[in-house]
């Protein structure tokens, strides 16, 4: 439980403890521009593509992706719905390089996954009594971790495109629940990996 | 600078500090949480721990005692005690579960029970319970264990595991599976019968559409022992249908006791509990 623990609240503590401190940086505009997604694995489909728009000073990375989830990895083919919020508590250039490199992200997200196998709530799958399965089926909230290397374009033009490379170490309500009703499972059982792209122009 | 990072992709710093962590960076890679496909290490494990048991037949007439235990869901630090105790017993052959594997239907759970019961040093059955059939469970249960239906001879007894969960398919009149079961009651070349699953008939989980059939199925099998459950997470012994008919209940991991069954003669058997 230990390591769990620490992680968690060093997610936590980085993200508090950051936002205060942010960054009121010269030229960056307080919000925009939009953005948009490639995403893989990571619990949100096979692979799912999305987009969003970047507020808080660049801060945060509010997004919706629409994931597929083959027949093949899920019995029937599954659309996976995920709204999810990236924050970046900072981001520092690389010298005088057109890259950023933030070595911790985080954030959180929520998703559906549609199919008749899997149900919003144990009521309203209508075959169950009242309590009988206390958690949904069909949504999962996360958290996550991760990396992400950044390549600026020329900032000579109107609106500079920036593509980014990220990559996300995270978890499940449903796995956090097991790990901490359990000393024996341990940080690595739960974790889950995921990345992507993301570019605006 | 900029070539050492082009070098040097995200995902390659990643897969190395999960390394680091002790980690297959595959199966962290994780599509969904309901994805049933399972690494080679735990796949058709049904099939692998009978082969395991077969390895060591038990002589005709010898007498069977196996641990009986059930719903192992998410009680992963008493399955680390259960299998602790389970390897001080002598002359147990083989453990049962008598369903409810993981909580939430997903692989990664069966994965982590099975973590720990393999760690036992006799082979471990399952039979399918409601729990591992939420989502795309029953297909996850498939491909860590193996079939939903299954029988297995060792020494003068027949295991029959069926799947009882009929609420899990609405009640569709179809589970349990009758022309399988009384196929395999019918099977008059083994001496003792024993018939596991996980909701017991008198529970208001099993269809009772099907009740009747499969109550009356197992009154009319002359070589049946007993039936056996899990799903109500304590030990019960009795005759629910004043019919001749013994039904079992086994403990859940939780209740942290389980019981070693002794068989012998026709229908012989003894129950014993152990604490642990």
């Amino acid at each position: 439980m230990g390591l769990k623990r620490r992680l968690l609240l060093g997610l936590l503590a980085s993200i508090w403890v950051a936002l205060p401190v942010q960054a009121q940086t010269d030229a960056q505009p307080s919000a925009g521009p939009f953005f948009l997604t490639l995403h893989f694995a990571g619990g949100t489909g096979l692979v799912a593509l999305g987009g969003g728009y970047r507020v808080a000073h660049q801060r945060l990375e509010p997004e919706v992706l629409v994931g597929y989830l083959p027949a093949k990895l899920a019995g029937r083919a599954a659309a996976v719905i995920t709204l999810k919020t990236t924050y970046i508590p900072f981001s520092p250039r690389l010298g005088q390089s057109r890259w950023e490199v933030s070595p911790v992200a985080a954030g959180g997200w929520l998703s559906y996954t549609t199919g008749q196998q899997y149900f919003l709530t144990n009521n309203s799958a209508g075959r169950y009594r009242s309590g009988y399965y206390w958690w949904s089926s069909a949504v999962r909230v996360g958290a996550f971790v991760g990396p992400r290397l950044t390549h600026l374009g020329h900032p000579s033009t109107p609106r500079p495109s920036r593509q980014t490379l990220y990559a996300e170490l995270g978890t499940n309500d449903l796995y956090l629940v097991s790990a901490l009703t359990n000393r024996s499972l341990k940080l690595p059982d739960i974790l889950t990996l995921g990345g992507g792209l993301k570019g605006s122009w | 600078m900029l070539s050492r990072f082009r070098s040097q992709p995200l995902l390659t710093y990643v897969s190395v500090a999960a390394t680091a962590l002790g980690l297959s960076s595959c199966e962290m890679l994780e599509f969904s949480p309901n994805d049933h496909r399972s690494p080679d290490d735990k796949q058709a494990l049904t099939q692998k721990n009978l082969t395991t048991l077969l390895a060591k037949p038990l002589p005709a007439n010898d007498t069977l005692r196996f641990v009986y235990t059930g719903d192992s869901q998410r009680f992963y630090d008493d399955a680390e005690a259960l299998v602790k105790s389970v390897n001080q017993q002598k002359g147990v052959q083989f453990m049962l579960v008598a369903g409810d594997i993981s909580d939430f239907g997903l692989a990664r759970e069966m994965w982590w029970v099975d973590d720990q019961l393999r760690k036992l040093t006799i082979p471990y059955l399952t039979v399918i319970g409601n729990h591992d059939q939420v989502g795309n469970g029953r297909k996850a249960y498939g491909e860590v264990f193996g079939p939903l239906n299954y029988s297995f001879v060792y020494g003068d007894t027949k295991f029959i595991m069926t799947d009882t969960n009929g609420r899990e398919y609405n009640f569709n009149g179809r589970i349990p599976d009758m022309p399988w079961v009384r196929q395999q009651l019918q099977d008059n070349t083994v001496r003792r019968h024993v018939i596991i699953s996980h909701v017991p008939p008198q529970d208001e989980d099993f269809d009772p559409a099907v009740r009747d059939a499969y109550v009356t199925a197992l009154r009319a099998d002359p070589r049946l022992v007993f039936e056996m459950n899990g799903h109500r997470h304590d030990f019960s012994i009795g005759q629910p249908f004043n019919d001749g008919v013994t039904y079992v209940n086994s403990y859940a991991f939780e209740k942290r006791q389980y019981l070693i069954v002794t068989m012998w003669g026709d229908k012989e058997f003894r129950l014993k509990k152990v604490p642990f």
